[in-house]
């Protein structure tokens, strides 16, 4: 059926989306961000600077010693609220300390992989529960995995990562500490980041381009053009040689400033993350990534049935090691034991012959006695 | 502080010769630092190959190059060892074997050398004098893989460690950041070459000039092959947006110093501790190993081959052992029974002759 123009007096229907908006509004939105990537790469500072207030808490450097090296990643979450316009939002940053700092991060990616799994099993199975309020959403909207600046490529460990992130979330990558990086080193470096994205197959997020709006479509063009994003993070306020009060680092050479966008593109991703495509993102990790997992699921469980987990603890693996020194321990016992009772044997024999011997020498000299004696007798007979 | 250097004129006509080792993550100014050093692209950047390739692990080369330098007018054979590929894998637990047993493999080369009856003396002495380890710049505290490493190599090598990429710094986080890594290297007992000076026996400018390299260390190093024009002049540097840095700076970076330190005023110092002090403990060492510790090691090699094996394959082993034995055991018993019959048939024969002679005894008399 042809849709039907209502009179131009209209009854009302037009206020469907105003009344949406209010719900919408005293409602609040969630949003949960995930930062990914090797420590001293400038996460908390970007998430700082981000939101323009503290939202996460440097880690303690004093406190550095006390940590045993468990080699774990571990997850962590800070949890805000930002109000801004009467308009609450909660948001939820996770982070994953540990990740990339040992000798050895073979499967370091685990913690990260599962949890973010975990999530969106958590939601599948309060969807499934016969009551469905307060439902407490923690699905991962969008995750940043922050890029070293080698001014190389990506590193292998990055590439594992990414390839298992992308499946999963919607994976935006950074390149972190860009004031590091002079303009040509930058623009080589997200050449080759795109070029092994591209070859390596890692899905990263692209937002829509197209819209009605000639400008807004201008803009996103320009935003997914910057990936990957380049950004410089700082909460301080500086002062630049021409006077301006900026957010920014103040070199001795110079002062980087956060918001300007020759220096990086700090504007854009916040234009991506909050701004324009907040949205945007929250949808497709729910129509898309959700239902993704969903189905996955859903294809191999039956309705109901607990989830399989496959991860071992590396607590685990160290404790399988241990056992297995044991073991060796014992087992060098036992060989020892063999040894010292063949040993034993050895020299029981050795024993045992050389009184055979003195025995047979005895012998042999009591024969020749008798040999003598007899010849003796003989004799003497003969001469009886 | 050619001074150091005029020691005898021979030498300053023959030039010295240096062997500097350079490890550190791609990514961390090695390169870089090493053409800054040389003023020449000695080593080619780290070609970006295969994009389709990046995800393949490769492991470590250690890669000697012959340079030579002019410094003041004293000549210097300076060898550089780049060390490509360290801790650019997901596992990086191979890495540093690799290291050592080149390093390892300097000093057996020079302890066969010296024990040869008749030496050679154009003899080419290898040994890495000094070693210098480039820490990421991530701003917090030393990371796992650094300290391994220093553990590692300490022993071996005199380590010096650097900050590259020092521009990604403010000068305060800078000095926060050298402050903890000095604090860090306390904490684990690394002992790493911090320009050693006896107070008592050392003239003053020798402690001055030590402190003071000491409290530098970590040298915060910028290299750049490229010149750029700042205010007019044509300086090596990097030129931002918001500004340029200046390699040879002493404000913006520690490069001029270390260079000196390394090239002129320290050179004597660092080939001497490496001989004198390094290459005798390892030679010690290694005499001792072969003297004593032969058993030792073979058990515990065999223990680790077993560790290697399954479980069942050492229940296996173990259980032939026991048989064998128990074969042993009885055949010794059924030799021991074989020797007593044959002793008790003997001992019949005996007694019997005994008796017989007893008796002829008994009628001669």
């Amino acid at each position: 059926m042809a849709p039907v123009t209502v009179s131009a007096a209209g009854i009302g229907v037009a206020h469907l989306p105003n009344q949406r908006h209010k719900i919408v509004t005293k409602r609040g939105a969630n949003f949960t961000i995930m930062v990914c990537g090797e420590s001293g790469v400038g996460k908390t500072t970007f998430i700082n600077t981000l939101f323009t207030t503290s939202i996460k808490d440097y880690k303690d450097p004093a406190k550095r010693h006390e940590k045993q090296l468990d080699r774990t990643v571990e997850i962590e979450i800070t949890k805000a609220e930002l109000e801004e316009k009467m308009f609450k939002v909660k948001l939820s940053v996770i982070d994953t300390p540990g990740f990339g700092d040992y000798v050895n991060n073979y499967d370091s990616w685990m913690p990260v992989v599962e949890f973010l799994d975990d999530q969106h099993e958590n939601y599948m199975r309060q969807e499934q529960q016969p009551v469905r309020q307060g439902v407490a959403d923690m699905r991962v909207h969008a995750c940043l995995y922050f890029i070293r600046p080698t001014g190389h490529s990506l590193k292998p460990l990055d590439i594992e990562v990414m390839k298992r992130l992308g499946s999963r979330v919607n994976l935006i990558p950074v390149i972190a500490k860009a004031d590091t990086l002079t303009p040509k080193d930058l623009a080589e470096f997200k050449r080759r980041i795109l070029e092994v994205i591209e070859a390596q197959n890692i899905r990263v997020y692209s937002c829509p381009i197209e819209s009605d709006d000639e400008g807004m479509t201008e803009r996103n063009r320009s935003i997914m053009a910057a990936m990957p994003f380049s950004v410089i993070g700082s909460t301080q306020t500086v002062r630049t040689p021409d006077g301006r009060e900026v957010k920014g680092r103040q070199y001795s050479w110079g002062v980087a400033e956060v918001e300007n966008e020759d220096h990086c593109d700090f504007k854009k991703l916040r234009n991506l993350l909050i701004r324009t495509h907040m949205l945007d993102l929250i949808s497709t990790t729910e129509e898309q990534h959700y239902e993704n997992y969903r189905q996955q699921q859903m294809a191999t469980r039956k309705f109901g049935e607990p989830k399989v987990k496959k991860y071992e603890n590396p607590k685990h693996r160290e404790k399988e090691d241990a056992l297995r020194k044991v073991f060796t321990e014992q087992v060098r016992q036992e060989e020892n034991r063999f040894r010292q009772w063949e040993q034993q044997l050895i020299s029981e024999r050795d024993r045992l012959n050389k009184d055979l011997e003195t025995q047979h020498a005895q012998i042999k000299a009591l024969e020749a006695d008798l040999e003598h004696m007899y010849h003796q007798h003989g004799r003497g007979t003969m001469r009886k | 502080m050619a001074h150091r250097l005029y020691g005898r004129k021979k030498n300053v006509k023959k030039g010295f010769q240096f062997t500097l080792m350079v490890v550190g993550a791609s990514g961390t100014g090695r390169t870089t630092f090493v053409n800054t050093l040389c003023d020449s692209n000695v080593l080619a950047k780290k070609a970006c190959h295969n994009p389709e390739e990046a995800h393949n692990e490769e492991g470590i080369t250690i890669k000697p190059i012959s340079v030579e330098l002019d410094e003041d007018g004293v000549r210097i054979s300076l060898t550089i060892v780049d060390t490509p590929g360290f801790g650019d894998n997901i596992d990086n637990e191979r890495c540093f074997d690799a290291i050592v047993a080149y390093l390892e493999q300097q000093y057996d080369d020079i302890l066969a050398e010296e024990s040869r009856i008749k030496r050679n003396p154009r003899f080419y002495d290898n040994r890495v004098h000094a070693l210098l380890y480039f820490i990421s710049p991530t701003g917090h505290a030393l990371r796992e893989i650094d300290i391994e490493l220093m553990r590692r190599l300490s022993p071996r090598v005199n380590v010096i460690p650097v900050i590259g990429r020092a521009d990604s710094f403010t000068p305060q986080e800078l000095h926060d950041f050298k402050r903890r890594i000095m604090e860090d290297i306390e904490h684990y007992n690394i002992p790493i070459y911090n320009f050693p000076y006896d107070v008592e026996e050392d003239d003053e400018d020798t402690i001055e000039e030590n402190s003071e390299l000491r409290a530098l260390l970590p040298f915060a190093i910028i290299g750049s092959d490229e010149e750029i024009v700042v205010n007019q002049r044509t300086v090596r540097g990097r030129q931002y947006p918001w500004g340029a840095v200046e390699v040879d700076n002493p404000q913006h970076s520690d490069f001029a110093r270390l260079r000196s330190a390394l090239l002129s005023s320290h050179l004597q110092d660092l080939k001497e501790i490496t001989h004198d002090f390094l290459y005798e403990n390892y030679r010690t060492e290694k005499l001792s190993r072969t003297v004593h510790g032969g058993d030792a090691d073979n058990a515990a090699l065999n223990a680790e081959d077993m560790a290697s094996q399954s479980v069942r394959l050492k229940e296996e082993q173990l259980r032939k052992e026991e048989e064998k034995l128990r074969e042993i055991e009885l055949k010794v018993q059924r030799e021991i029974q074989q020797k007593r019959a044959e002793l008790l048939s003997k001992e019949e024969a005996l007694r019997n002759l005994e008796a017989r002679l007893a008796q002829a005894q008994l009628s001669d008399a």
